[in-house]
Order: C-alpha cells, then sequence, then structure tokens
C-alpha cells in the first residue's frame, strides 16, 4: 500500500471514477467499500458483504485518489476475506483454475469448442452461475507454447552464447492464458515483430499469472503460479533477459501484485524487470537502437485503453508509436472501463453490471464512426466485440501491417 | 523522456499551462498523482469577490494577491482564452468575464460566480421568480424543501430513476431510451412554469444532446443545480479540460508519485516518479509546479512546520503556534495565506531555482475562499506561468 488509507479525506474523487458506482446501485461505492468500511474491519467489526463482490477490480479508483490511498487493495482483502468464509462458487472455482482449464481446452480443442457451443452445456452453464448469452472464448491447439516448440525455453541456450553481443537485447516474453490458449496468432506477430527489430525471443515455460485465481478469491493458489513463475522468469533475468508482456492485466500482476500482494521472493526484482511490450520498444527507439519505418495505413481506429493500462500512469506507449503511422487517425477511449473484468464478465450474477458498462464503452468508441477498434486486452476486445459490428483486434496487428511484414 | 517543459499538477493551473505550451508547438508533460480538486468542484468559475463588477473586486484585493503581477487585461485574455477553448471543444462556458451572477444552490441561498456551463445558464433566478423543481426519488443530499421554503410558489416533481446517486442517475441519463421515458413523464406533469430546475445530473458525456432533446421535447427551459460531491459539473470541467489537452498533444503521467529531483546548480533537469517496477523520469527545460494548497497535496502542515512537497521549496506562512487557537473556520483565517512567494516572473521569491515557475492555489496570499477567486486564479495564474517558462526555454 503506498500510504495509510487514513490519508482519505472523503473527497468521493474515486466515487467519480468507479465504473460498477455507475450502474449498480447496490454496490456504495470504493470510498465506502474501501477507507470507511477498514475502519470497522480494523476493529474486527465484519462488514464484509456479499455486495463486496460487485468490485471488478479495475483499479480506477487508485489512480485517481490523489492522497495516495488505494481503494482497491483494501477492497481486494475484504474480497479474499469474504470468499475464505463462504463456500466457492463453482465459477469461483473455474476461474481460480482457469490456467488448467485454458490448457486442457486448447489440448481437446475440437472438443472444448464443440461442447461450449452446445445448447445443453449453454443451460448447465447458465445452471451453475455462468452467463449463457455471450460466447466463451475460442480455444486453438496450436498455442504459442506448442508452435515455440523450437523456440528458446532457457536462459542460456547454447547457440545463444556464441552470437552474444554486449549490447544484444534480449526478451522473455510473458504470455499469459489469453494469448497463448484463445489469440496464439496476435503471440506469433509480436514475436515476429521482436525479431524484425533483432531482438532475440524466449518464450519461457509459464503458468497462469495469478489475477484471475487473486480476483476469485484464492490467494494461495495465486501464490502458487506467482511462485513459479517468478523462479522461472528470475532465472533469465539473472542472464540478462528483460521480461516482456502484452496482455496489461497479466503485466499489471507481476509488476504490482508479485511484489506485494502475492509476495514471492523475486517478487521486486519481476517487478523492475518486467515491460510492457510497446513501453520496451519505445525504449529502444528513443536510444536510436531501432527505426520503425511506418507504411502508410489510411483507417480511423478507435483505440479502447484497458484500465489496466491505464494503471502504468505514463503517456500510452503504443499512441505514441502509432503517432507515427502516416495517414493513421487515432482516438484514444480512456474513460470508460468496458465492464468485463476476466471472469467477472462470464458471471451471471454480474450480467446487468457488465452490460451496462459495455454499452458506455462501446457508444464512447463509435463516436469517431471508427474502421477499427483495438484494444489491448483479449477480455476488453471479448467484450467489446459483444455490442458492435465494427472489426476489433490487438494493436499489435496494426502495427504488424504498417511495418510490412 | 525528455520533453520542453513538465507540468506538475492537473488541476485547472496545471492543465490550462499545459494546453497552452502544447499549442505553442511544445512538447509538454502532465504529472499528477491523482485527479484534481477540481473535479468535484461546483463546475462554476469565480474570478473575483462577490460584487457586480469582478475587476473592481480586484481592485482591492491586496498587492501581495497573484492577480496583481498579472494586471486585468492578462486576466481578461487568460479567462477570455479559457471561454474560447471550451466553445470549440462543444461544451461552452457562458458569462462576462468583468461581472459576477448569482446561481441558486441546493439549499435555496444564492452562491456568486462569473462563468457558468451552459446547463447552468438559466440558473441566475430573481428573488420570489416562479420556477419547477424536478428532484428524484431517494437521492442524496438534495431536499427540495430547502429551496421551496426560501421561493414559495415554487413547485416540485419527483421522479423514481431506479437509482438514487448523482452518478447513477447522471449515467443513466446518457442512455437515449431512459432520456425518452424521463421526457414523457415530464410532459405528464402539466408543469406550469416554463424555467425547471434540476439537480446537476443531466448526464455524463451527452450533456449538450440531453439538454437539447428535453427542451425540444418539453417546451420548457432546464437549469442545472450544483450538488454535493461527487459533484457531475465539476467531473465534466475536468474531463473537457483533459481532453483538450490530449488533443493538443500533451503526454500524462498518472498515480505519479514524486519522491525525487535532480538539480545542476539552480536548474532542474528531471523529477523521479517512484512506483512499483522500475521509477520514470521526467526530464525537461522548464517545469511549472501547480500542485495546489493544503487539500490537494501541495502544501503540507505538519507540526507548525510548513512543507511544500515537490522540490521542499521555502513556504510563506504568517501563522505560528496561535494555528489551532484561532477561529478556525473563520474565513479568512492567516493559514489561506500560506504559499509559495514568487517574484515577477513566476519564479520563486529569492532563494528559487531559474527554470521553476510557479501556478494556482500554491501561491502565497492567493486566499481563494476569501476572495472567491478558485478557478479563475487557477486559470490566470497557470496561463502567465507558462509564458514565463516559455520566455525562458527561448
Amino acid at each position: 500500500m503506498k500510504e495509510s488509507f487514513e490519508n482519505c479525506i472523503r473527497c468521493t474523487i474515486c466515487v467519480e471514477n468507479c465504473p460498477v458506482f455507475k450502474v449498480n446501485p447496490e454496490y456504495p461505492g470504493p470510498k465506502q467499500a474501501g477507507p470507511d468500511a477498514e475502519r470497522f474491519r480494523l476493529d474486527g467489526i465484519e462488514t464484509v458483504d456479499k455486495w463486496i463482490t460487485h468490485c471488478t477490480q479495475c483499479k480506477r479508483c487508485d489512480f485517481a485518489c490523489p492522497y495516495g490511498v488505494d481503494p482497491s487493495k483494501l477492497i481486494l482483502k475484504a474480497q479474499i476475506r469474504y470468499v475464505s468464509k463462504h463456500r466457492k462458487s463453482l465459477p469461483q472455482l473455474l476461474f481460480s483454475n482457469f490456467h488448467y482449464i485454458a490448457r486442457l481446452g486448447s489440448l481437446f480443442s475440437v472438443i472444448t469448442n464443440f461442447i461450449t457451443s452446445l445448447g445443453m452445456m449453454r443451460k448447465l452453464f447458465k445452471l451453475i452461475g455462468l452467463r449463457n448469452d455471450i460466447p466463451f472464448p475460442e480455444f486453438r491447439f496450436k498455442t504459442l507454447q506448442r508452435f515455440r516448440k523450437k523456440s528458446i525455453r532457457s536462459p542460456n541456450p547454447v547457440d545463444h552464447i556464441k552470437i552474444n553481443k554486449p549490447k544484444e537485447r534480449k526478451a522473455a516474453f510473458f504470455h499469459g492464458c489469453y494469448l497463448n490458449s484463445n489469440a496464439p496468432d496476435e503471440g506469433r506477430m509480436i514475436i515476429a515483430i521482436l525479431e524484425h527489430f533483432g531482438i532475440k525471443v524466449a518464450v519461457p515455460d509459464q503458468v497462469c499469472c495469478g489475477l484471475p485465481a487473486l480476483g476469485n478469491g484464492d490467494l494461495v493458489k495465486a501464490q502458487g503460479f506467482a511462485n513459479k513463475n517468478s523462479k522461472e522468469f528470475a532465472k533469465f533475468i539473472d542472464e540478462g533477459w528483460d521480461i516482456l508482456y502484452s496482455c496489461t492485466s497479466c503485466g499489471h500482476t507481476l509488476i504490482y501484485d508479485y511484489p506485494e500482494i502475492l509476495g514471492t521472493d523475486e517478487g521486486e526484482l519481476i517487478s523492475k524487470n518486467t515491460w510492457n511490450l510497446y513501453e520496451y520498444l519505445l525504449l529502444l527507439k528513443d536510444e536510436g537502437q531501432i527505426n520503425f519505418n511506418f507504411k502508410p495505413l489510411k483507417k480511423v481506429i478507435s483505440y479502447h485503453i484497458p484500465c489496466h493500462l491505464r494503471g502504468r500512469g505514463v503517456p500510452y506507449p503504443a499512441v505514441k508509436i502509432f503517432k507515427e503511422i502516416p495517414n493513421l487517425n487515432l482516438h484514444i477511449q480512456d474513460i470508460n472501463c468496458c465492464g468485463f473484468s476476466g471472469s467477472y464478465g462470464f458471471k451471471e450474477k454480474n450480467k446487468e453490471t457488465t452490460d451496462a458498462l459495455g454499452q458506455i464503452a462501446v457508444e464512447s468508441l463509435e463516436d469517431h464512426n471508427p474502421d477499427i477498434i483495438i484494444s489491448d486486452c483479449g477480455a476488453c476486445r471479448m467484450q467489446i466485440s459483444n455490442f458492435t459490428k465494427t472489426r476489433i483486434i490487438d494493436p499489435i496487428q496494426i502495427m504488424y501491417d504498417a511495418l510490412g511484414l | 523522456m525528455k520533453y520542453d517543459i513538465a507540468v506538475i499538477g492537473s488541476g485547472m493551473s496545471g492543465l490550462m499551462a499545459s494546453i497552452y505550451l502544447a499549442e505553442k508547438g511544445l512538447n509538454i508533460a502532465v504529472v499528477s498523482k491523482g485527479d484534481p480538486i477540481c473535479s468535484v468542484s461546483s463546475g462554476c468559475i469565480d474570478i473575483a469577490g462577490t460584487g457586480e463588477k469582478t475587476m473592481e473586486s480586484i481592485d482591492i484585493f491586496p498587492l501581495e494577491h497573484p492577480y496583481n503581477k498579472i494586471g486585468e487585461k492578462g486576466i481578461t485574455d487568460s479567462l477570455q482564452y479559457f471561454l474560447d477553448l471550451m466553445k470549440e471543444q462543444g461544451f461552452n462556458y457562458l458569462g462576462d468575464i468583468g461581472k459576477n451572477r448569482n446561481i441558486l444552490t441546493p439549499i435555496g441561498k444564492y452562491r456568486t460566480t462569473s462563468l457558468v456551463p451552459f446547463t447552468m445558464e438559466h440558473a441566475d433566478i430573481e428573488p420570489g421568480e416562479s420556477f419547477h423543481i424536478i428532484s428524484f426519488k431517494d437521492i442524496k443530499d438534495f431536499f427540495p424543501s430547502y429551496i421551496t421554503g426560501i421561493f414559495s410558489n415554487t413547485g416540485v416533481s419527483v421522479f423514481d430513476a431506479g437509482t438514487y446517486t448523482t452518478m447513477g442517475i447522471a449515467a443513466k441519463m446518457d442512455n437515449e431510451d431512459f432520456l425518452e421515458s424521463f421526457s414523457k413523464w415530464i410532459k405528464l406533469q402539466n408543469i406550469e412554469q416554463k424555467k425547471i430546475g434540476i439537480p446537476a445530473i443531466l448526464g455524463i458525456t451527452k450533456t449538450r444532446k440531453i439538454i437539447n432533446y428535453l427542451e425540444t421535447e418539453t417546451g420548457k427551459i432546464f437549469f442545472e443545480i450544483p450538488t454535493l460531491p461527487p459533484s457531475i459539473p465539476g467531473l465534466r470541467l475536468y474531463r473537457n479540460i483533459k481532453s483538450i489537452a490530449e488533443k493538443k498533444g500533451v503526454s500524462f503521467y498518472n498515480t505519479a508519485d514524486i519522491t525525487d529531483f535532480k538539480k545542476e546548480n539552480d536548474t532542474i533537469i528531471n523529477i523521479t516518479i517512484k512506483k512499483p517496477g522500475r521509477p520514470d523520469y521526467v526530464n525537461a527545460d522548464a517545469f511549472i509546479l501547480a500542485t495546489g494548497s493544503f487539500v490537494s497535496g501541495g502544501l503540507f502542515l505538519d507540526k507548525n512546520i510548513f512543507k511544500e512537497t515537490v522540490f521542499n521549496l521555502p513556504v510563506y506562512s504568517p501563522v505560528d503556534k496561535e494555528l489551532f487557537n484561532m477561529d478556525f473556520f473563520k474565513l479568512g483565517h492567516p493559514l489561506e495565506k500560506s504559499g509559495i512567494l514568487i517574484d515577477e516572473n513566476f519564479k520563486v521569491l529569492k532563494s528559487g531555482y531559474n527554470n521553476l515557475f510557479i501556478a494556482g492555489s500554491i501561491l502565497a496570499h492567493s486566499e481563494t475562499m476569501k476572495y472567491q477567486c478558485g478557478h479563475g486564479m487557477a486559470i490566470a495564474t497557470g496561463i502567465a506561468a507558462a509564458k514565463h517558462a516559455e520566455e525562458h526555454i527561448k
């Protein structure tokens, strides 16, 4: 925690920024759920109630607070406590273990995708508290891990030692579950772009970042995932590799949660050496190591900024890069959360909140009549595609096209 | 990252400074810890005093007041610049820079201000005037009886919006179907009066469309009454100004906890933003400090020691150990005079840095409460500091 919650002066700036408060009258907002209720919690009074799970952990309250209070962290701890005192619901169990589901789902992708589309299965979804009116993400057999069988998996590859140049950049890619199992093509584009700029790319063995488990109140499971990743990636850092991520929620977890709430031994090291893909490319460009030389792209694009990218607090790196693409007309939408928040949006109980926020976000994205909508986050893209016919893609595809790869 | 000028603070003065400089083609960064107090304000622009004419009020301000470093023309030009920007943004502010107006508050009393958002164009109710109030079922902190107690020939209707927070109702107003049902309901009320006052919830983003729609459909004139925070007019003001800055190409560093800065002799080279992982460094040729006063975190008082929180600048204050013995809530408490003393170039007086400029309510002697000059002073000093910073880097 940056500073004590006692710094809260009840200005309600966090409330103004809370997407859930805006559309769900059952949720009292981050001020009350966070610092206000915390006073009672400190005295041991049980104020944790069911409404605490209405929070999506978008963290907009933390970014907005001018006094250094992090309401979302107080709320997360209360959520974990609430879940620990109640029986976990099936969706909570399911999404805590999303890592295994994604791995199995991809291995048996043909069957899984068939089953999840069946009417009977959709009924079962509803029965256990999952939404059946939105498509379940399709799993891909050719995952990033499976495709990269021959790729570098150790921090000291044999051939690597021979060609090791002093200033050579080496990037260990943290792809996360979605990019691996559901969107491996985008993962391949990222690797191709990095290699195009002469960066050596490794795809280390990795598990889920731990966020879905954390978000569903399973701290122990989340810590297990975090420990495993920390150990593996620390080996790479020790050999001079930088960690790169593209999924902004995985990235936020690695940088903010590994050293804090998940508290892994290597958390600080991981946090210091983890880079957003575009931030990294921008750094190399500023150091004069690479040049983009983009081809013109005559398109109107609306860019939906995922909450967890906004939380980095730096000028949006992809926006800075895309400004160099001739003829590109880029509009930024960072005021509204899409309301999906990973597993949150799949739960039947959150349907109204999720849908109301999705509609608001998509309306502002459509304001500029875009040819394409882009967003770094797979979950945001899934949500937005439920409300619009406009093509929605990962920004990496724009970069891939503009580089002429 | 290297910028021409870095502005610290994203309130009115910081954002206005950044917009002015970005329009000059400079590469500008705004660094802020969180959203500003501006976003919970009433959204109105106070310029000076409570008298009929703003500039006459300024004439009797003490000589040390920051306005006197700018002069009448500078103040008027800055505020006109603000009006022009908001017009271009499609979120008009109305009023005469030289005049004050009285607008209706939720407790039925008047509040003096100068420039108002277009939603409050008709909020200057005459004493005894007959109008109608629309309120909402279970809405927090808005009691029409305060108003009807003073304006006795006022009618009240209450709409059930299905939610009871100002944020919640405003978000619903942005939805076309909801707006349509609300408009139909108004028509069914058979309201006699032409003017309808409504708590400030007429949409978060589509306010212009909403008012146009309601006025066309019902044939009435609507005006908003600012509410307690969360304050939608304040939020709209902040988001529109920030949106203008973004469009002009300003780069934003948010959630920025500035823990250190580097200097060479009297020149500030960069500031360090600490965060989990790596810190960020913002380098610039000049810096504008617009972090606000005590409530915004620019100043900090710790056991009778006054601190400026970013560069540890010397803080002027007439307050001694008697601070809490005085009538603490009385207007014009000497604490309000506290702040940074500046020279004619908006640099810190005497012991200052040569590339640091100060703007907004962190300035000593600004006394924004006593002189009712909050946003006006923020805008005018923001532009003034920006001009001096621009001059400096040339």
